[in-house]
């Protein structure tokens, strides 16, 4: 159905994208926790003669027994550095923190670009700035965890139909491809969704294949390079995709697969060929081989996955397309961290409250296509309800600007359904949950001491149509004023356009 | 299906019962009832009537008035202070032409081949039974253009339909209302390659349905590009009585369609319009209509280069009319509530709230010749209702209550309300699948 350019700003079939960061410094600790399961069963240690990594101290056959490659390294790295601050005292404002909490008449004081205190009446040194939050809202920065700002570019062109860097579809299986790597960090939505208040982003390869690559994590701060932009040490995610976009892409070619038992089997062979390469390795680290396996970028990917240190984000719409893959992961081994779209996944809450997986969904899309067909307004609510965790996201460069608006609605369908859905609570749709999506659950997401001071100020409800975003602060610094052109990027593609200009 | 009815809302009066399951029959009777203490936008003035009384029967609004006795004998309901408008109206949607986006065998909105142009006409393929027709209902709208999506021969797309969205055999209130035709980035690769073509292709299309003389054993010239069928079906707008409704982004575009207009003094609308602010004095001394979509503010093509949020605003400022019809899918599979939620953006962009609503009632009922009996709530007019439980205009906000015609729609009666209900928390707790619940 997506005619024309404009239909695809919103249209997942033209949607295709992955990312793949990098969580180094976490590594070591994972792979001694999660690479045993990722090995298999006790028969498939046997077999390779030697207990779990971790486990191995002495010298192996070929030599003495070393660190298991890092398959998550980022050989890309960030060079994002936060813009210039001032320590700011947000003051008198409704604070929705994103643990749980509004408080009224808070103040949220910020320092060194951290949050140091949420409270009244709080105190700072001479020289903070301090900004008069009565009447306004405060929450945290809002996360989106799907996008392809960046890897599928504004403006659409009819170059678009046969080929655009969000999704590689030349192979179902291109576990290879960063999205990193196809992102312009001129596409004007990135600024559009920081005036929404969007202070850091996953943009995703698309969904033709069913690995579509690594996804990205970004700080929503203007930079010249993709890697200015980077969040720095924040895991990679693997882009899987299940359901009818893959078999349409390949299938209608007459190339495989034409069905979805084709591309259940397509993954596990990926899998089975990952735990091998996965072997092979960990026989080199522990000894076992004197030289190392040949690098394959694809089993890089999986393997990471295999180890624990690449999070498993797959566009998934329905229940029993969701239940199969929650199968394959005990199959091999692997989490996976979020289901993505979910259309269905208020038929299976059990399920996702079971393997503790989060659902990243839309508050109404449905229709659009076959596997969408279900779609409810209640899913997000429901999901809650049943105790989930859930993620508003956007897939989409429209409604990236509103995920407050996308939360309100998603809410509001609960409530009419009896269930209790207060915004202190619906805000952690879009920042706290979706910081556990993206392993940053730490770092972002909640205004609580400690945490990166990613903050927005609104003009008030922030559940309402009606609401601008006044300030965006990203670690703590100013990064979108509202009232203040000075603070209102601008990509270099967007400058100078005439009919941009506005006429007196 | 379950009939259940909303609990918040007061059955009084002595003539309730008949009213009970109404609007889930094929035979509709339209009896009289009456609202009472409703905060109601008559869209005769830009704040509510306070404590309105509407009565309606025989489908038509008798009497509005502020704290008016309804008649005996009428069922009465308490809306309780409640927000009330007219239904509200999209100008722009696939409405009754497409029930899964991606299945071509239920898309009956665009050709793909064959030989049809502006003959395509999309009112022999509406289907009241898609269920987005249920949700945008229940999402307040009761009536709807919907309009073709393109035909074999650029840059035509087809004729478009009116819709009351009325439960009923037909959806249709009245056929070939305007000729759409697209222009830009969207046509251009269609007609050869040049924002050009189209504008020439069209002209000369005109020309050609000017010349045409039906009649047996009469063909054009051996050079004349439409075929019968088109060149008929182009009568009425060279006749002056159908619009076109021209897809139009770029400013160049829109100076294009103003030319076309000035050079043939035939009636245009545009659709789309991203940049139309930026030749907003044109198009308002022309008393040319502009429907766009309030949610765009991003070059999503090289023609939406200036696409901005205040272009509604701007465009009222100016004096031009202006409805809505948002982008992509959410245009017909959330018709209502996409809709609201465009306007609600409007307004926050600087249109007055009250032309957010007017844009989704008398506006698009202008547009389209409605204007004299759908749009308002005023004695005479089709009684087509809504009671909202917050501002319609906030996206979070729900229709509670809808008529169309005088006829109330059961909103419950809904595939989505369905799975809703058997999917609800405290269903799936038992033993049962969820199939045995209905």
């Amino acid at each position: 159905m997506c005619h024309d350019a404009r239909a695809a700003s919103s249209c997942p079939e033209t949607l295709r994208s992955r990312r793949h960061h990098i969580g180094a410094g976490l590594l070591a600790l994972a792979l001694a926790t999660t690479i045993a399961p990722a090995l298999g069963s006790a028969a498939d240690r046997d077999e390779r003669r030697g207990p779990p990594p971790g486990e191995r101290r002495g010298p192996g056959e070929h030599g003495p027994a070393q660190a298991l490659r890092d398959f998550a390294s980022q050989p890309y790295p960030s060079t994002y550095r936060p813009l210039p601050r001032r320590d700011t005292l947000i003051f008198g404002a409704t604070v929705l923190d994103g643990t749980g909490r509004r408080l009224d008449g808070a103040d949220v004081l910020l320092r060194d670009g951290l949050v140091v205190a949420v409270g009244a009446g709080l105190t700072a040194p001479d020289g903070t700035v301090r900004i008069d939050g009565k009447g306004r809202w405060v929450t945290p920065g809002i996360i989106d965890p799907h996008t392809h700002l960046g890897n599928f570019p504004t403006p659409y062109t009819g170059e678009d139909a046969h080929h655009s860097d969000v999704n590689e579809d030349s192979d179902p299986n291109t576990a290879q491809v960063w999205a990193q790597h196809s992102i312009n960090v001129q596409d004007p939505g990135f600024a559009r969704a920081l005036a929404g208040g969007v202070t850091t982003l996953q943009v995703m390869p698309g969904s033709t294949n069913l690995f579509g690559g690594r996804t990205i994590v970004l700080r929503n701060v203007p930079a010249r390079t993709v890697q200015g932009m980077t969040f720095p040490d924040a895991p990679f995610g693997l882009k899987m995709a299940c359901g009818e976009n893959v078999v349409h892409a390949y299938g209608d070619a007459g190339r495989f697969p034409v069905s979805r038992m084709g591309a259940v089997a397509g993954q596990r062979e990926a899998w089975i060929a990952a735990r091998k390469y996965l072997r092979e390795w960990q026989r080199y680290a522990d000894g076992d081989e004197r030289r190392p396996p040949e690098q394959d970028l694809k089993l890089d990917t999986l393997a990471g996955v295999l180890t624990g240190a690449i999070r498993v984000h797959a566009h998934c719409y329905r229940a029993d397309d969701i239940a199969q893959l929650f199968d394959m992961a005990h199959e091999f081994g692997f989490r996976i961290t979020a289901i993505h779209h979910a259309s269905e996944a208020y038929k299976v809450p059990d399920l996702f409250v079971k393997e503790d997986v989060c659902a990243a969904v839309w508050p109404d899309w449905w229709g659009y296509k076959r596997e969408a067909y279900d779609g409810i307004r209640e899913n997000a609510a429901y999901l809650e309800a049943a105790g989930a965790c859930v993620a508003m996201h956007s897939d989409s460069n429209v409604t990236g600007q509103r995920l407050n608006v996308e939360a309100a609605k998603a809410a509001a369908a609960g409530r009419r359904a009896g269930i209790e859905l207060p915004p202190e609570r619906v805000i952690e749709w879009i920042t706290r949950n979706p910081a556990r999506m993206l392993g940053l659950e730490s770092r972002i997401g909640t205004l609580e001491p400690g945490k990166l001071a990613d903050v927005v100020l609104w003009s008030g409800d922030p559940f309402s149509v009606y609401s601008h975003v006044d300030q965006v602060y990203v670690d703590g610094a100013l990064a979108f004023d509202r009232n203040d052109p000075t603070r209102q990027p601008t990509s270099d593609f967007e400058l100078g356009q005439p009919s941009q200009e506005t006429q007196p | 299906m379950s009939g259940r009815r909303r609990s918040l809302i007061a059955v009084v009066g002595a003539f309730a019962l008949p009213l009970l399951g109404a609007g889930t029959s094929a035979a509709q009777t339209s009896p009289s009832f009456a609202l009472v203490h409703a905060k109601l936008y008559t869209m005769d003035a830009v704040q509510p009537l306070e404590d309105a009384t509407v009565v309606v029967r025989d489908g038509k609004v008798q009497a509005v008035g502020a704290g008016l006795a309804p008649p005996a004998g009428v069922r009465v309901i308490d809306v309780a202070g409640r927000t009330v408008t007219p239904g509200l109206m999209s100008a722009g949607t696939q409405l009754g032409l497409t029930e899964v986006g991606s299945l071509p065998d239920t898309r009956d909105y665009a050709l793909a081949a064959g030989t049809l142009g502006a003959a395509f006409d999309v009112q022999y393929a509406l289907n009241p039974n898609t269920t987005a027709v249920a949700l945008a209902v229940g999402d307040g709208l009761t009536r709807a253009l919907a309009h073709p999506e393109g035909s074999a021969v650029a840059p035509f797309m087809g004729q478009a339909a009116l819709l009351r969205l009325a439960p009923g055999a037909s959806p249709l209130e009245r056929a070939r209302v305007a000729m759409f035709v697209r222009v830009g980035s969207g046509a251009a690769a269609a007609t050869g390659g040049s924002h050009g073509a189209p504008w020439i292709l069209l002209r000369n299309a005109l020309d050609e349905a000017r010349r045409y003389k039906p009649g047996p054993g009469v063909s054009g010239p051996r050079d004349q590009l439409l075929g019968r069928l088109d060149a008929e079906a182009l009568q009425p707008v060279v006749a002056g009585r159908m619009p076109l409704a021209i897809v139009a982004d770029r400013e160049s575009d829109l100076r294009q369609a103003i030319a076309l207009h000035d050079d043939t003094k035939l009636p245009v609308l545009i659709y789309g319009g991203a940049e139309a602010w930026r030749v907003a004095p044109e198009l308002a001394s022309r008393r040319i209509p502009v429907v766009l979509d309030p949610t765009l503010n991003l070059p999503l093509a090289f023609d939406t280069m200036g696409a901005r949020l205040d272009n509604a605003a701007r465009l009222h400022r100016a004096g031009v009319p202006v409805a809505f019809s948002v982008s992509a899918f959410h245009r017909t599979y959330n018709a209502g509530n996409a809709l609201r939620l465009g306007a609600g953006l409007a307004v926050a962009n600087g249109l007055p709230w009250i032309e957010g609503l007017r844009a989704m009632t008398t506006a698009p009922a202008t547009m389209f010749g409605l204007g004299d009996r759908y749009g308002k709530v005023r004695a005479g007019y089709e009684a087509d209702l809504v009671v909202w439980d917050g501002d319609p205009l906030e996206p979070s906000s729900a229709a509670l209550q809808v008529w169309v015609r005088g006829v109330e729609v059961a909103l419950e009666d809904a595939r989505h309300r369905d799975l809703a209900r058997r999917y609800a928390p405290a269903a799936l707790r038992g033993d049962v699948p969820p199939a045995y619940r209905h």
